[in-house]
């Protein structure tokens, strides 16, 4: 019983890192119908420039997590502008050209901070709370409040914004939305710049869980990716629920199957896919091209 | 959303344009017997092939450092048969695939040998082709697997997990007397070679291990194996993985509130593992090394200060396994007048060195040298315990 809340406990606060990234692919997705091969290296970047701000540049942690955001939504944006004359022209283009920056952004990466990578220090330096023989790191409950907090806040800007709603509508319809005057191209970037923010502030809140280095976008991504599958892409609260049931799964097979945990994960995963094509949430299947 | 794409004449041209590259590549490679890689002038040809990016890169750099050293050594020196050593560094990524690859690659290049890798999985895949293509290989791998493999090519610059983990085992369990013993290591080449090793070793002591839990090379979450781990409250635990997945079970063992030590082979003796646990949570790890310092002897001191006069770090064991291991190929070409394929092999084989890690005497497999001793990490350094 002790093992099994043990788990939990630890799938919840990845889980909650996973439900972000996932938060990021739907959102580009809702938007602009495409998938953002370059996120889970934009979450690199995000985690590489937290870090930096936070041991190299000693900022404090909450100020070097804003400061990676802004600079990770920069990215989103140049990432955007460069892709938007393919927009609604070559489809199979913009999304080779996502995946060509994701390693254009890994070669920059190392360029920058080199090869080898850096574990970051937890920012809290409470002890882990002990309820009832299960240890909860004080992190974990961060890294989960944080994410909560940024669930609420992409929800009410969606639903209750002006901007959020002329996303809505371009998500809906772009050339309707077009025809009533907003801005499609603005809506977009705004996508694009919101989505590379979450992924910078999964990347900077997964630091200290994991391990940074330029190989961090690959076990975020591939995951991450998958929450949004199983919750349904393109659904704001599929990708929330899809993290957390990746991140638990995962920690779970973990424990149960040890070296083929990975294996077990996608196995299931792909089992929920086949029962379930559309994801838990989701309305439709990702068109093929 | 309809998106209809035909194939266009430039798509066509390039996919027979890319059919005729591969047709290509696949005629020149078996033409590429090179039994007998280099010239009689000209430089010599030595690959350097490691991890030089990704999460291994740290071993692939000081493996490259420490045979870089030898290396420059020697050409100060002159060379061999007045032939300067020409050293050439490629990264396999630590993948095998990729090492494979390289491997053919080496030999098409006409390289004579090859230093590298520190990752058994790599070295283990690698080796069929550098058997078959003469090219002798010493390498910072310690997997028994490297030893079963039985190739007349291959080479260890150190110990195998046996020696590291038998060693640690009758530390653990004869001095220390512990009886209550974790192992946690990962499903990878290393992993699994640790894993048989380190619990043959206690089983023939007379212990069985309390919990045995495996993860996987990429892991980054150890909460489940950890959380079974506290469970059994072990005294010490056994880690069989590398640098930094060692260090990030540690890091998380202490958030979990496992108090007890760890115990492991060569990876935890290193900065780069140290950092990553953080220094109050590595404190009291007990590590098997045959190389647990820069003191350990006058030759070591006299490595160290080279290797940090041009690095400008301090050196640790994987550096000092490549200087040993390219030290005794330089040594083998020397003594063969820079024999190539079986016979470079062979001068190998019959060349005894005295090196920062002992007294090497390689047997038939592949083996040059058998001990290690116990150290203990105190205030972020490994001390000697003995």
């Amino acid at each position: 019983m002790q093992d099994t809340l043990q788990t939990l406990v630890s799938g919840l606060s990845l889980g909650a890192v996973y439900a972000l990234v996932a938060m990021g692919f739907s959102l580009v997705y809702r938007t602009m119908g495409l998938v953002n091969f370059a996120h889970a290296d934009i979450a690199m970047i995000g985690a590489y420039a937290a870090s930096t701000f936070y041991l190299t540049a000693k900022l404090p942690f909450a100020v070097a997590m804003v400061t990676a955001i802004v600079v990770t939504g920069a990215i989103g944006l140049v990432i955007e502008r460069v892709l938007r004359p393919l927009e609604n022209k070559d489809f199979d283009l913009m999304l080779i050209g996502t995946i060509g920056f994701g390693i254009v952004l890994q070669a920059v990466a190392i360029l920058i901070w080199g090869t080898t990578g850096r574990a970051v220090p937890s920012p809290l330096h409470a002890a882990p709370l002990d309820i009832f023989g299960i240890r909860v790191r004080t992190y974990d409950l961060l890294v989960m409040a944080v994410a909560a907090i940024a669930v609420v806040a992409l929800a009410f800007f969606l639903s209750r914004t002006k901007r959020g709603a002329a996303m809505q509508a371009v998500a809906m319809d772009h050339e309707a939305a077009t025809a009533v005057g907003i801005n499609v191209g603005r809506s977009n970037a705004l996508a694009f710049a919101i989505g590379a923010g979450l992924a910078a502030l999964a990347g900077g809140l997964v630091g200290p869980m994991l391990y940074v280095d330029a190989s961090l976008g690959g076990a975020l991504g591939i995951k991450g990716f998958a929450a949004a599958m199983l919750g349904g892409f393109g659904s704001i609260q599929g990708a929330v629920v899809g993290g957390v049931a990746i991140g638990v799964l995962d920690s779970y097979a973990a424990g149960h199957f040890q070296g083929y945990s990975v294996l077990v994960t996608f196995l299931v995963f792909t089992v929920a896919i086949m029962i379930r094509p559309t994801g838990i949430f989701g309305e439709r299947t990702v068109s093929r091209a | 959303m309809s998106r209809i794409s035909q194939p266009s004449a430039p798509r066509t041209l390039l996919a027979a344009a890319i059919a005729v590259a591969a047709a290509l590549t696949a005629c020149s490679a078996p033409g590429d017997s090179g039994k007998s890689g280099g010239s009689s002038s000209g430089p010599i040809k030595i690959a350097v092939i490691d991890a030089r990016s990704g999460q291994l890169s740290s071993l692939g750099n000081w493996e490259y450092k420490g045979a870089k050293l030898a290396v420059d050594e020697w050409n100060k020196k002159g060379g061999i048969n007045g032939r300067k050593i020409q050293l050439k560094s490629f990264d396999d990524q630590g993948d095998p695939t990729t090492g494979t690859n390289l491997a053919r690659k080496i030999s098409s290049e006409k390289y004579i040998a090859m230093i590298g890798t520190s990752e058994s999985a790599v070295t283990i895949a690698m080796a069929p082709v550098l058997k078959q293509e003469g090219i002798p290989n010493i390498t910072s791998g310690q997997s028994d697997g490297l030893v079963a493999l039985k190739s007349d090519f291959l080479f260890l610059n150190g110990p195998t997990s046996t020696t590291y983990d038998s060693t640690l085992a009758k530390y653990l369990v004869q001095d220390k007397g512990y009886k209550k013993i974790a192992m946690i290591t990962n499903n990878g080449s290393y992993g699994t070679g640790e894993h048989d090793a380190f619990s043959k070793a206690v089983k023939d002591l007379g212990v069985t291990p309390v919990s045995d839990q495996v993860v996987t090379t990429d892991q980054k979450d150890f909460s489940a194996a950890l959380t079974k781990i506290r469970a059994n409250k072990p005294q010490v635990v056994f880690i069989g993985s590398e640098e930094v997945e060692a260090g990030l079970i540690v890091k998380q063992a202490r958030d979990l509130g496992i108090a007890a030590p760890f115990a492991g082979a060569a990876p935890q003796g290193t900065p780069v593992f140290i950092d990553t646990a953080g220094k109050a949570a590595a404190e009291g790890t007990i590590v098997s090394s045959p190389y647990l310092s820069n003191d350990v002897s006058p030759a070591a001191r006299k490595f160290a200060a080279a290797y940090k006069a041009a690095y400008g770090e301090d050196a640790e064991l994987h550096g000092a396994k490549a200087y040993d291991g390219t030290s005794i190929l330089l040594t083998a070409l020397k003594n063969s007048n820079v024999a190539t394929g079986k016979k470079l092999a062979d001068a190998i084989r019959s060349t005894t060195y005295d090196g920062l890690l002992g007294q090497f005497q390689y047997g038939t497999n592949g083996v040059g040298i058998t001990k290690t001793s116990i150290g203990v990490i105190k205030s972020g350094a490994l001390v000697e315990q003995k």
